[in-house]
């Protein structure tokens, strides 16, 4: 237990530096940079949890495509490459109140209703277990995405296209 | 390679008569894309697209009435391991949201074909659209109710940019696309938080675990409750999430516009009633005050707002946020009165806001550019018929007796009335003679001498065949509900005790 709380801590300490690292640079390459960190610490929190099929799903999905697409966004856009002051704005001290209120209400939340709860983490979930769910349990639901991407396919279609 | 000890999946039943209606909507619309690929350049793509459509509605409507006379005699079950409610509830958002579906497409056509927009996926987006919310009013599930929100949404959102030459339809889209996806993700959170405190996603297991458990720390259960109505409330447009409603309501193409008003409202209404009156029933006293808040808000921002406006179909758009305060009222009251008269009212809305959009529509001519209040000086001379139809959409919307509005207004209060709540019917009543005074404002316009040296004539109002079938429809509608409402509202309160808990 005791190896797995300071692997968590050392990977929580990292995910946090890199989030601040996100909105502190004024480097927007920079930034999708440093939010890879962010995501790719989450991925390892969850292999922490025994967690394989979603840590993969994170690197897979948010790292591999999400990531990827912000920095085809940055380069396709004729965005700043180099650092910028004006991405500040007037706002960052609501922000800042803003999230602080935020982390305040989730971090008491779920200290005061789980504080005790330990999670077991000797059991890891098979991706078979997950699978055999996905394909029953919530076969509705995974049909339903197909639904979901041809509607956004579609879309984006008619909005790139010229005519 | 299958080897020892790798067991094959076991496939779960496929009930496909519970999703029938929508695989009906979503096979119309993958039809139009193939079409569409294969008929490139052919010019009867278009038309035979609207058909298609068309087709697909009524297609759907059959599978929807097969299930209505199955619940009829065999009572409403769960089907697809628990994740779609076959019940009068679902049979009942599903006939308004198929009504609403098929009144957009018959405006559409004339519209496309007059704005040189023509274009078959224009018809797929709007069925793919109809698919997600024909699934949000069956789904009992919150996954699946957040997945059905998204496919709407995404639909919408391109719809409503659709004009792309009009700057204000690409701002609308935008916007639109920014502060949805941003509820989205929190209706998502709060859909985690849920599952955080009761371990299942399923409303009724939902509902079952809440009998059965008294939740010793809460407040997980409430924060998760508060960010499903935040998601939900700007969806319904609902204030004070309602920021967007008027840009997107104006910038978008008016069909759109009159789609967005009528089926989106029903199906997110139909997911508010199945999670906090189905669901979360037992939770009422804690939900109800944050329901009554936003109902107050609604109305008061939506008909005070509206009075200072002088383009009519911004009017209209806030006139819609507070039509949304009135079926909060219904959902408010928390019994099967309010939702029966919550679904009532959602219903008469969609009739008359597709209507009202629909005029709005013609009168805005080429360009779709003349919404102004002076663009409707002197159309009861110009176009009697049609300054007609629209004083009687709106009569209906301010709740003159004999239209389906009255009726509406007065379930909703009614029901108000029916738990105590005599203030919320009070501001409901306020909400609607300012509401009122607003529509007699448009009415007046039509009415009044045009002023001939002033403005040059434009364009002929045109009315194509399409339209002239829906506006005849709704018309015809809108006078049933209010004479002869007793069909519908029986309807309506058969769809609560039906509901699947």
């Amino acid at each position: 237990m005791i190896a797995e709380n300071v692997v968590f801590g050392i990977i929580a300490a990292a995910m946090a530096l890199g989030a601040i690292g996100v909105v502190r640079t004024k480097n927007v390459v920079h930034a999708a940079l440093y939010l890879v960190v962010v995501l790719a610490g989450g991925a390892a929190q969850f292999i922490l949890l025994g967690q394989e099929f979603v840590a993969w799903v994170q690197v897979l999905v948010y790292i591999g495509a999400v990531i990827v697409l912000f920095l085809f966004g940055i380069m396709l856009t004729r965005a700043p490459m180099h650092p910028k002051d004006s991405l500040d704005n007037d706002l960052r001290w609501p922000a800042a109140v803003t999230s602080l209120f935020l982390v305040g209400i989730l971090v008491g939340l779920l200290v005061h209703t789980f504080h005790a709860d330990k999670v077991d983490v000797q059991r890891p979930v098979r991706t078979a277990d997950v699978t055999s769910s996905i394909f029953t349990t919530y076969i509705v639901p995974f049909e339903v995405v197909g639904v979901l991407l041809l509607g956004a396919l579609i879309g984006a279609v008619v909005l790139a296209r010229k005519d | 390679m299958i080897g020892a000890g790798v067991t094959p999946i076991a496939h779960a039943p496929v009930d496909w008569y519970a999703i029938a209606p929508e695989i009906a909507l979503f096979a119309a619309a993958i039809l139009i894309v193939v079409l569409r690929s294969v008929a490139r350049h052919d010019p009867k793509v278009h038309q035979a697209s609207m058909l298609i459509a068309i087709a697909g509605v009524a297609a759907s409507a059959l599978f929807t009435g097969v299930q209505w006379a199955f619940v009829h005699s065999n009572g409403p079950y769960q089907a697809m391991s628990g994740l779609v409610a076959v019940d009068g509830f679902g049979v009942f958002v599903k006939s308004v949201i198929l009504g609403a579906t098929l009144l957009a497409l018959l405006l559409s056509g004339g519209y496309l074909r007059r704005e040189h927009l023509e274009s078959p996926e224009y018809f797929a987006l709007m069925l793919c659209s109809a698919t997600g919310m024909m699934l949000m009013a069956s789904a009992n599930d919150l996954i699946t109710i957040f997945l059905s929100l998204e496919i709407l949404s995404i639909a919408l959102y391109v719809l409503a940019a659709f004009d792309r030459r009009r700057l204000s339809s690409q701002e609308a889209g935008l916007k639109y696309f920014l502060l949805g996806s941003f509820s989205s993700a929190v209706f998502l959170y709060g859909i985690a938080l849920v599952y955080g405190a009761t371990g299942t996603t399923r409303l009724s297991g939902i509902a079952q675990f809440l009998a059965k458990i008294v939740l010793l720390h809460d407040g997980v259960l409430f924060v998760g409750l508060a960010l499903l109505l935040v998601g939900l409330g700007f969806k319904v447009a609902a204030a004070p999430f309602h920021m967007w409603t008027p840009d997107v309501y104006q910038g978008a193409p008016t069909p759109v516009t009159a789609f967005m008003a009528a089926a989106t409202k029903a199906a997110a209404f139909a997911a508010v009633l199945r999670i906090f009156v189905g669901a979360f029933r037992l939770y009422d006293v804690d939900w109800r005050p944050a329901v009554f808040g936003l109902a107050v808000l609604s109305l008061l921002v939506g008909s005070i707002a509206a009075v200072v406006q002088t383009d009519v179909k911004r009017m209209l758009a806030y006139q819609s946020i507070s039509h949304a305060g009135y079926v909060l009222i219904g959902v408010q009251a928390a019994t099967d009165k309010g939702t029966s008269a919550a679904l009532f009212y959602v219903c008469t809305y969609a009739v008359m806001a597709t209507g009202a959009f629909a005029i709005v529509m013609l009168v805005a001519r080429r360009g779709d550019d003349r919404h102004e209040l002076t663009d409707y000086r002197g159309l009861a001379s110009a176009r009697p018929v049609l300054a007609g139809l629209l004083t009687l959409f709106l009569l209906a919307q301010a709740g003159v007796p004999l239209t389906g509005g009255f009726v509406a207004k007065l379930s909703v209060f009614s029901a108000a009335i029916d738990v105590g709540q005599y203030w919320l019917a009070l501001v409901g009543m306020l909400a609607a003679v300012i509401g009122a005074f607003v529509y007699l404002r448009i009415v007046l316009a039509m009415y009044a001498p045009p002023d001939d040296e002033a403005a040059p004539e434009g364009p002929r109002i045109v009315v194509d065949a399409g339209t002239g079938v829906a506006l005849t429809i709704a018309a015809g509608a809108i006078v049933f509900l209010g004479v002869v409402p007793g069909i519908v509202l029986d309807f309506a309160h058969a769809a609560t005790q039906l509901l699947a808990r």
